[in-house]
């Protein structure tokens, strides 16, 4: 299978094209969802196609190439409509190989896993022992094979293959609790721990109170801080800031975030979207894009970097740089310190539906969901419902005081979209709103 | 075409062989063309030709789904095998059932005037190139310009074991735009999004340059002239596009079957509206809100949906009360009802899911000015930017983009960033007046996991809102 990614590359350059990157990809991933306690559907893929990226005379295009018997007619397909295209100025190639790659195979035992059913039925065990009545959400083993080769004389290939489990609990329509379990090692996946937490919340956010508009001081838990982080790096994307779609645009050297807060994109380091190499073939890497507060860089592609007079940060995708996961630096924090810290404020736990009114300026509203917390001097006072996080990006950023010394990886349906290593946090003068009478 | 079909019919035949008390089979083949302008620089072309085949079991009352793109009969065997084990594996203590439909055999597509694939991707690059330029002659500064133009050709066949046979094909054509105009270090942005099911004529149909110059210069004159929105109990006149925000988010997703059960929980969440909630009062006797799959030239147009149901209009609220949910066969089942063809899925390898399709606010007899004159001092948001809802769909937020500011029923200066956030029966409950205008926009609606992002067509009329607290 792998010499049909050389054979396309090949075509596209025998038919006159710059720049050819072919990615060949098998997709074996298996999925059950689950709702009201039990399995309500499992599902299996079996797919391979090939991603192809094309530039003939300035003229880029791209496409998946499904039907892998035809791939030559495919290839001839795209050249005949780059050649009907117009031409991208600001595309200046791609990076130039061959790379070395590190050595990293998925955990056999992760690959052999044929029945998931025992860690869906853990995850709830768990919620249900810690008081919830009702369970959902999805166990994935992901597993996919890359086979990438490229014009500039790159070759990789790459099995990546994980585990995640997502579990919401509820014991009544408005108490709910969110738990995550990721991956990469069997040995080291705990959805009974996702379970738990879910139900605990749950169980802690009965009887909810509306809540009150107003500025608190904000416990965010990993799954709603990774909201946050997943937002910030998102934008940072070279192509986001072009197309003014960031409010981080003409931001590098200055201050973003607090001195508390360091963010790591890095496609290599341990998580369940791990990878060697980028669309163009350039070995992932650790990029420190926020040092202690201050906006280091953007996430590039060969061209984008090109733009700002920098170096690729193999953050290439198809078409658009784009992160790969993110690691954001512990802080030396106990997590009972942080609650302890705030005299009367808030804890969250999760959101979701984040929408901006401006991403130039980064004003966001998002919806806190499952459990919510009124604390005072760190203890749990009272849950609450209803509110709305009203705020803006980088103001949130720049107002953590404190970061705790763990963190726990990350990710979830559209609202922490690749995963965020991201530990407890403190932010102060947040604002929350809510609906009026 | 007749290999892919004879693949379904393999599918469906040999998954009852294998044990499976239902089963349906769905090829698709989609050829996508789509590009992205940016700052007038044309970024990448794509051009898809998607297409697999999926397969659906029921067996041991529990569900089972595999796809592939390998379309031979050993490719084909290999997910109906998955799909029937993974269903008996599955074990579920509550058997899921499906409501009884009738088989049906027909073939239906959607009328392409001038056909997307006749047109040459020069011709359609220069379409928007031309809109970008005539918004570039404005003189205004625009440094952030975005447009993305989409077709998609969707051919299918679906196949199940009650003897249904469709085919059907949509040609769908869609322009996402957004843009930031700046004046003296202040910006204003936007985003719309038209859809069309047809041909190319769409483009006409949308009249896409004069939206996009009327889109830009108001921006610039609420940099120029807006002031601050009032804030406090008002009255508020909304136009089409906010109307047809809450009739998706505040109407649509919370009468969606699968949702009222719990089976999105996890990921787009549950609804206020519980199972036994037909008929509850959630608005004025004025508010009639309709999903209705077969509108003409609207993006989510269909005849039978993804499990072969036949498509007709619903009334989800029906003069303020919830009407009907929207249903598939499975949730159909549990409501002891008839699947009303909801069941939608993006593409051959998901499943089908309850899904809205064209969702819209019934029209009444109101001009706009009949609706503005009613006002002594409020605020009229002619469209959005920012918004949200909770997952249980009850507390929503709509920020202003286009706003004026009312007095005595005329209309002053713009206001900016006026707000609108109130829980679902606040805002339904406050009409007063509806009006005889209607425009739908296109949307894309994301739901199940993995995610599916679907066309939808969000639309309405303006609406009066009687003494509602706007900041």
């Amino acid at each position: 299978m792998e010499d049909i990614a050389a054979r396309i590359v090949k075509k596209a350059l025998h038919l006159g094209c710059q720049d050819a990157v072919a990615d060949l990809v098998e997709n074996r991933s298996y999925q059950i969802r689950f709702a009201q306690n039990e399995p309500v559907i499992s599902n299996r893929w079996r797919e391979t196609y090939a991603s192809v990226f094309l530039v003939h005379d300035k003229r880029v295009v791209a496409t998946d190439v499904k039907d892998l018997s035809d791939a030559d007619a495919a290839v001839e397909r795209l050249v005949k409509i780059a050649k009907a295209s117009q031409r991208n100025p600001e595309h200046v190639g791609i990076a130039r190989g061959p790379f070395k790659y590190a050595r990293v195979r998925p955990d056999p035992k992760v690959l052999a896993l044929e029945d998931g059913r025992t860690f869906v039925e853990a995850a709830i065990g768990g919620a249900l022992e810690m008081g919830a009545k009702e369970c959902a959400g999805s166990f994935w083993r992901y597993e996919d094979e890359h086979s990438l080769v490229t014009s500039s004389g790159v070759e990789g290939h790459d099995h990546r293959a994980s585990l995640y489990l997502s579990i919401r609990a509820m014991t009544s329509l408005e108490s709910s609790g969110h738990g995550i379990a990721c991956a990469t090692r069997m040995s080291q996946f705990e959805p009974e721990k996702a379970g738990r937490k879910a139900g605990r919340i749950a169980a802690l956010a009965k009887d909810p109170k509306p809540g009150k508009a107003g500025k608190y001081t904000i416990v965010f838990d990993p799954l709603i801080f990774g909201s946050l982080t997943d937002n910030a790096v998102g934008r940072l994307s070279a192509y986001a800031v072009l197309a003014g779609l960031s409010p981080y645009g003409k931001k590098i050297g200055k201050r973003v975030a607090s001195e508390a807060v360091t963010i790591v994109d890095d496609g290599s380091g341990d998580s369940i979207s791990r990878k060697r190499f980028d669309s163009e073939g350039v070995p992932t890497r650790r990029n420190v894009v926020i040092q202690k507060g201050i906006l280091k860089t953007y996430l590039h592609n060969t061209s984008t970097a090109k733009r700002f007079k920098t170096r690729t940060t193999g953050n290439a995708g198809l078409i658009a740089p784009e992160p790969h996961a993110v690691f954001v630096k512990p802080g030396d924090w106990k997590k009972d310190e942080i609650f302890s810290e705030v005299k009367d404020g808030l804890w969250l736990t999760n959101t979701w539906y984040t929408r901006y009114q401006s991403y130039v300026n980064g004003n966001l509203s998002t919806i806190p969901r499952d459990g919510i917390f009124h604390i005072r001097k760190g203890e749990v006072m009272e849950a609450w419902k209803d509110v709305r996080l009203t705020d803006n990006l980088i103001r949130l950023l720049r107002n953590v005081v404190a970061l705790s010394d763990t963190t726990e990886q990350m990710m979830w349906w559209g609202e922490v979209s690749i995963p965020n290593h991201v530990p407890y946090a403190l932010i102060k003068d947040v604002g929350i709103t809510r609906s009026a009478e | 075409m007749e290999a892919e079909q004879d693949l379904v019919d393999f599918a469906v035949d040999y998954a009852r062989q294998r044990g499976a008390t239902y089963a349906e089979a769905r090829f698709e083949r989609q050829e996508q063309e789509n590009f992205i302008l940016k700052n007038g620089v044309l970024d990448a072309l794509y051009v898809g030709q998607d297409r697999g085949l999926g397969v659906k079991v029921l067996a041991g009352g529990s569900l089972g789904f595999a796809a592939t793109n390998t379309l031979t009969k050993p490719g084909v065997r290999e997910i109906v095998d998955d799909a029937v084990h993974l269903a008996k594996a599955s074990r579920r203590k509550t058997p899921i059932a499906f409501a009884q439909e009738e088989a049906i055999t027909t073939n239906w597509s959607v009328p392409e005037g001038k056909k997307l694939a006749d047109v040459p991707v020069e011709e359609k690059i220069a379409e928007i190139r031309e809109v970008d330029k005539q918004l570039m002659a404005l003189g205004l500064k625009v440094p952030a310009r975005y447009f993305q133009l989409a077709d998609n050709r969707i051919i299918k066949y679906f196949g199940n074991s009650e003897g249904s046979r469709i085919r059907s094909y949509s040609p769908r054509l869609r322009i996402y735009y957004y843009l930031t105009v700046v004046r003296e270090g202040d910006s204003e942005q936007t985003h719309r999004d038209y859809g069309w099911s047809g041909g190319w004529e769409g483009v006409r149909a949308w009249d896409l340059t004069n939206r996009v110059l009327e889109e830009a210069r108001s921006m610039d004159k609420s940099l120029r002239e807006g002031k601050k929105s009032p804030e406090g109990k008002m009255d508020l006149v909304v136009g089409p596009q906010v109307s047809g925000i809450a009739a998706h988010e505040s109407c649509g997703h919370p009468t969606e079957a699968d949702r009222v059960l719990g089976r999105e929980a996890s990921q787009a969440g549950k609804s206020f509206i519980s199972p036994d909630g037909l008929g509850m009062k959630v608005g004025s006797e004025l508010v009639n809100v309709c999903d209705d799959p077969t509108i003409e030239h609207a993006i989510a147009y269909y005849l039978t949906d993804d499990e072969g149901v036949r498509a007709r209009r619903r009334y989800l609220y029906k003069e303020g009360r919830v009407n009907e949910f929207l249903q598939n066969r499975e949730t159909a089942a549990y409501f002891r009802t008839r699947s009303n063809g909801a069941a939608r899925a993006v593409n051959y390898n998901v499943e089908a899911i309850v899904r809205m399709a064209n969702t819209f606010v019934e029209p009444k007899d109101q001009s706009l000015e009949e609706l503005l004159e009613g006002v002594k001092f409020g605020v009229y948001m002619k469209s959005f930017m920012e918004w949200n809802i909770d997952d249980k769909r009850y507390n929503a937020k709509y920020a202003g983009r286009e706003a004026y500011l009312v007095e005595n029923g005329q209309l002053k200066h713009p206001v900016r960033n006026t707000v609108i956030e109130l829980t679902t029966p606040t805002f339904w409950s406050a009409v007063d007046a509806v009006g005889k205008d209607f425009e739908f926009e296109a949307g894309f609606c994301g739901k199940s996991d993995p995610g599916q992002a679907l066309d939808a067509s969000l639309g309405g009329p303006s609406m009066r809102l009687r003494n509602v607290y706007l900041r």
